[in-house]
Parts: structure tokens; sequence; C-alpha cells
């Protein structure tokens, strides 16, 4: 079965090959090379994984789409989707920034500044919306060149995380 | 002067829980005040006593001088340990302290009048005698004059909001054409943050250290230094890692920066724990920055590498004991601090605000980490972003440096995104180990410190986990949905994804 893995800061999605082969064990293809993985689920919330005798102990944190995915104190973002979700997520702009972009608050926090307006054209870089959290103010910047086509964000309003803020399109 | 019996911590987080470890340890009773955002912090349960002072906001709550005062009357405390930040260097509280005739842990307000303002601890300076960056004493009224002083002393200059810190008000100016556009910009940044729109010139120092001393100073008048800190890996003015000793420092730098320092905090009669930070230039050269009058976030380095325990010291120099040295211990071994933010370097260091739903802190030899946090916590997104302060020693900084990499690879944090992995790329490049890092050493590598700092090797492991995961999530699923639904329960989870909610 074929995966597609992207790792934060990274544009394009990778494509992973996984086999079944025995008991926790899965024959895994990328990048041209295969790779045999043993991966034992532990009580304590850890999964020992072995690839071709390597040991590493992982643990995952699920966040949206995304798995956090912490190695040896190195932790990194990946979200995964097979070739279905792929197909879906694409619909959606999840995997792009074709289509419609939706800008939610990222975390719990007040909306001190609202720098655009409905119907305003916007850069791709642009600053959207300033979200204040931990004391520190957050400018959230519009993913594509487009146009304000809904604003939820008003200026001095408390937010939850993934609050929906604006849709640029 | 009489023994302190109970101490009100006018503050939270993990400095209040440290200010009463030492407490307990020197049988003083202990008083916590804390906000409606704060009922489950560490530092209430820590405490012997504690107080609701007010809203969520700190100037709703923990900058409310007479709400503080009231608490510690009503616990009958004979003494308020401000920690850092909120009431810690604010003269009106040590005056108001004083009418209560309540012990202020810290230096007279008189000192802190003195080192309050930019300008007028600049000019305070420069009447001691003490070295400071060339630029304007006072605030300059036009900009016709700053112009012109600036192309005296010549460019690149900084300007800077006299009330200001944190960055904010503050413009470097490369030519002078853009002189103009950058000193409406600083004054009116300076309005906006302050209240205050002063601004004054200083010049620029090209690739300059962040080295500042830890001063200590009894009642009697002896005051002393404990040697400096590095703080030169900074991000927006705001520490990250902290070092001692500093590996630019000779011993005969050490010795002068240490005078210095001690003549600046005799010139304004300073009492307690405080630091001088300095500038260092490529040449070796260093200029008074300003003075911190209050216990420092980085202090457990100056801890580790004297054995002292400022706090204790704090506690001593109030009840009026002498210090118990009268010239600086020479430092033993290195100590390195990190500083753990619930932030997401990877998106711009936004703040990750939430509920630690699974903790685990490393351990070994020579480690120690001073954390307000526990698992089950919900980091609240009211207050900064620290929330533990990772400390290690060791006899030499090569070693120091693999002890907090190492340290920092068992530090599992899940629920909220912290910054452990950004901080073990900063001590694993190059610059760091070399240890002539700069203060623009952080902006320089930002791109290096996010993304090539990374491990190939666990790269490759963490996406082929991820794999593993998202199949065995699918088959779980799809085995789910051809099965009856009656088997509910954990019946529909994949293993991987037990493992990670066991984790919660």
């Amino acid at each position: 079965m074929r995966y597609f893995a992207k790792l934060q800061g990274q544009k394009e999605a990778v494509p992973v090959d996984i086999e079944p082969a025995g008991e926790n064990r899965f024959k895994l293809t990328h990048g041209g090379k295969t790779f045999l993985v043993d991966a034992l689920t532990l009580d304590h919330g850890a999964v020992s994984m072995l690839v071709d005798g390597t040991s590493y102990s992982v643990e995952f944190d699920e966040q949206g789409d995304e798995v956090l995915v912490s190695v040896r104190g190195q932790v990194n973002r990946i979200d995964v989707a097979d070739e279905r979700r792929l197909r879906l997520r694409a619909a959606t702009a999840g995997f792009s920034v074709e289509g419609k972009q939706l800008i939610s608050a990222p975390m719990p926090g007040k909306v001190v500044k609202v720098l655009v307006k409905q119907g305003d054209e916007v850069k791709e870089g642009q600053g959207l919306v300033v979200i204040e959290a931990m004391k520190m103010e957050n400018e959230l910047k519009s993913p594509k060149a487009g146009k304000v086509v809904e604003l939820l964000a008003k200026e001095v309003t408390a937010v939850e995380i993934n609050a929906k803020l604006v849709v640029v399109e | 002067m009489a023994k302190i019996r109970k101490i009100l911590v006018a503050n939270r987080g993990e400095i209040a829980v440290r200010v009463m470890r030492t407490c307990k340890e020197l049988g003083i009773a202990t008083v916590a005040v804390y906000s409606e955002a704060d009922r489950s912090a560490l530092h209430v349960r820590t405490a012997d006593q504690a107080f609701l002072v007010g809203p969520p906001p700190s100037r709703e709550s923990y900058l409310v001088q007479e709400r503080i005062l009231e608490a510690a009357k009503k616990a009958g405390a004979d003494a308020i340990h401000p920690g850092y930040g909120f009431l810690s260097e604010n003269a009106s509280f040590v005056r108001a302290c004083e009418k209560a005739g309540i012990t202020f842990i810290g230096p007279p307000a008189s000192a802190m009048d003195a080192m309050g303002e930019k300008t007028r601890a600049r000019q305070n300076m420069i009447k001691a005698g003490v070295p400071v960056v060339p630029g304007t004493a006072e605030p300059i009224a036009t900009v016709e004059e700053a112009r012109a002083y600036a192309e005296k002393i010549g460019v690149p200059v900084m300007l800077k909001a006299a009330g200001g810190g944190g960055g904010k008000g503050m413009r470097k100016v490369e030519r002078m054409e853009e002189f103009e556009s950058s000193w409406r910009a600083a004054k009116s940044e300076a309005m906006n943050a302050f209240g205050n729109d002063a601004v004054y010139i200083e010049k620029y120092l090209e690739k300059p250290h962040h080295v500042e001393i830890q001063v200590f100073a009894d009642q009697y008048g002896n005051t002393i230094h404990l040697n400096e800190r590095e703080c030169s890996a900074q991000r927006r003015h705001q520490k990250v890692v902290e070092e001692t000793p500093s590996p630019i420092l000779t011993p005969e730098l050490r010795a002068k920066m240490g005078e210095v320092a001690v003549k600046a905090a005799k010139a304004v009669g300073y009492v307690g724990a405080g630091t001088v930070e300095f500038l260092v230039d490529v040449h070796r050269n260093f200029y008074f920055l300003e003075m911190n009058t209050r216990l420092q976030v980085e202090h457990p380095v100056t801890e580790w590498v004297t054995g002292l325990d400022l706090v204790a010291w704090q506690i001593k120099v109030a009840e009026g004991e002498k210090l118990p040295y009268t010239e600086a211990p020479t430092p033993n071994g290195h100590s390195i601090e990190v500083r753990v933010y619930a932030e997401d370097p990877a998106r711009n260091f936004m703040p990750s605000p939430g509920r630690i739903n699974y903790l685990r802190v490393p351990g070994g030899p020579y480690l120690r980490d001073d954390s307000g946090v526990f698992p089950g916590y919900t980091v609240p997104n009211t207050y900064d972003p620290m929330i533990s302060k990772l400390s290690v020693w060791a006899p030499t900084r090569r070693e120091a440096i693999e002890r907090a990499r190492r340290a920092l690879t068992e530090y599992v944090v899940k629920g909220i995104t912290t910054n452990t992995r950004y901080l073990r790329a900063i001590l694993s490049h190059p610059e760091f180990a070399g240890g002539d890092y700069d203060t623009s050493f952080l902006t320089r590598e930002h791109e290096t410190l996010l993304g090539k700092g990374e491990d190939p090797q666990l790269t490759e492991a963490a996406l082929l986990a991820s794999v593993v995961y998202a199949y065995q999530r699918d088959q779980k699923k799809a085995k789910t949905l051809t099965q009856a639904p009656s088997e509910g329960g954990k019946g529909g989870i994949s293993a991987w994804r037990q493992a990670s909610r066991r984790g919660r």
C-alpha cells in the first residue's frame, strides 16, 4: 500500500510503500531503499522500533492532520495520507496552496488586530490577523495571493484553537 | 535585624516554586499568590498558604500592589520575594512594602530608581566612570539634532526608546538616508509601547557579545561579583541559552569587568542580588548596557559554578547577614542553561499553550530542571511561554554541551509543542561549539537551526514510523467498519494510536 508523507517545511509529499511482513513487522520502501521495520507497542505509551538492527524509542502525538513523531529528542511534524485521502485533501487544498485557503487560529488567544477587510486583494505572505497569546503578538499570514472572501476575525475578541478567522480564495 | 519567618512570593511559575524550595530548606514558611488562571499551578501546591489575587491578566492580579500586600498581611508574612518580572523592579512597590512594615527581598527603591530608566542609568554610570556604549546620555528632542549626532559618531547607530525594553522602539540605522524614517518609526513605537516617545542614540556595535556580571551586596557596603554569564544566544532580545564561564573571557577581562560591575552597583547603593549587563565588542572592549535590579532567570548557572544558593543569600542579606566572601569565588567547572519554551520554532515560534498530556523530564548526574509544570497541567495563554529551565554542570565546556544535548533528547512533552529540538540544534551548531557566537548568531543561523540542524537518520526513522502509524490506524479502522459495532470500546483503535493516547 502506498502512503504520502510530508515533513513540515517541505513542499512535496514523498511516497512510501508499506507491506506487512509478520507480527509487528513491516517492509517499507522509500527513496529507492527497502527497510524491514519491527514496531512493538509498549505499555507506557512508547513504541519500540527496530530498523535493520537500529533501535529507536518513538512517541506519537496527533495534532489535527499531522502526527508529531518524537525520536531521540528530535520531533518531526509529519502529515501522512494514503492516495484516496491525498486526492481528498488536494480538493480541499490540504497538501497545496491551490483553491480556498482557510486561516484558523493556531492557538487560543485574543485577536488584537485585523489587517484586512472583506474583499481585499492580498499577496502571498501578507499579514491578515494578529493574535496575542502568551504575551506575544503573532501575525498570521496569507498562504497565497488572492481575495479575502470571508472575514470572521473581530478585533479584541478571544478565540479558541482552530477558530475560523479568514478565508482567502 | 530579625529572622524572617514567613515569605510571600509575589510571582508564579518556575521562579515562585524555586524560591519556595529554598525557603523550605531554610525553615521559612511560604505564601503563594495566584490569579484565577493559576488555581491549578504548581506554586500554589508548593506553598504553605495561598491567596487569590484577581483575574488572569497580570495587570489585574500579580501586578496589583494592594492585593499582594493585602495577602501578605492576611497571611502574616514578614517579607516578600518578588522573583523576576511583575513587581520585581518596581520602586513604588518597594516603598509600599516599607510603609506596610514588610521586608522587600531586593535592593532599596533608590537603587531601582537610579537604574530604572535607561538614559538615567547611562548618566549615572558615566558619572561613576563606567564605560557606556558611545551615544547620547539623554533623549534627543529634534530630528535635526539627532541626525547631526548620528553623523558625528557615524552609522550604523541604534535608536532606542528611553523607557524601553523587549526590542520595542528600537531601530538600527545603517545609512543616513534611512535616518528620518527610522527616527519616526522608533518614536511612534515607543509612544505606543511605553506612553513615552523619548528616544536616544547609541553607536551600533558589530557582532557584540552579551556578557553580564552577577553582583551581590550586603547592607554594610560589602559588594562582590560572582563572575559572568554569557547570554549571546538571543532571539528577539530574549535569551535562549546561557552559560558560565563565558568562552570569550580571559581571567584578566573577567577581573576587569567584575571590578566595573561592583563599581556600578556601589555607585547606586545597591543591596542584594543584581546583574550588570555589558556588550563586549570584537576588540574585547566592554560597555555598560543596563542593570537588572533583581534575581535573573539564568541564575542557576552561577549557582552551579559557585556552589552558592543565590535565593538563600538574598534572604540572608535581607535579614542583615554579612556576605560570606570578600572577593569573587573562582568558577568551578562549566554550566549551561537552556530555556524550554511552549512554542513551535517550525511555525515562526508560535506560542503553544494547552494541556500537557505527558511529561518526561530528563535525569542523570549534574542536571537540574527548574520547572513550573507537571503532567496534566494546562499551560495558560495569559503568561510568558517559558515553562522550564534545564541546566547542567560538567568539569569542562565540551562535556557540559554533551550533557545538555543528552538531557534534551530525554525531554518529552506531549500535548503542547516546545522548542527542545531547536535547543539541541543550537547546542549542536559548530559556531556554538566553537564558543565565539555573538548576539546575531540565532538570527543569522535561523534556517540552519530550524531545518538542517536535524539528524537525517532520525528524520528518516520518524518518516517510517509515521507511515507504520498511519497504516495501522487505517487497517484497524477498516477492520472495525467490517465488524459488528458491538465490539466498541478500544476495538477500533490501533495499537499505535492506543500507545499515543496512553501517553496523554
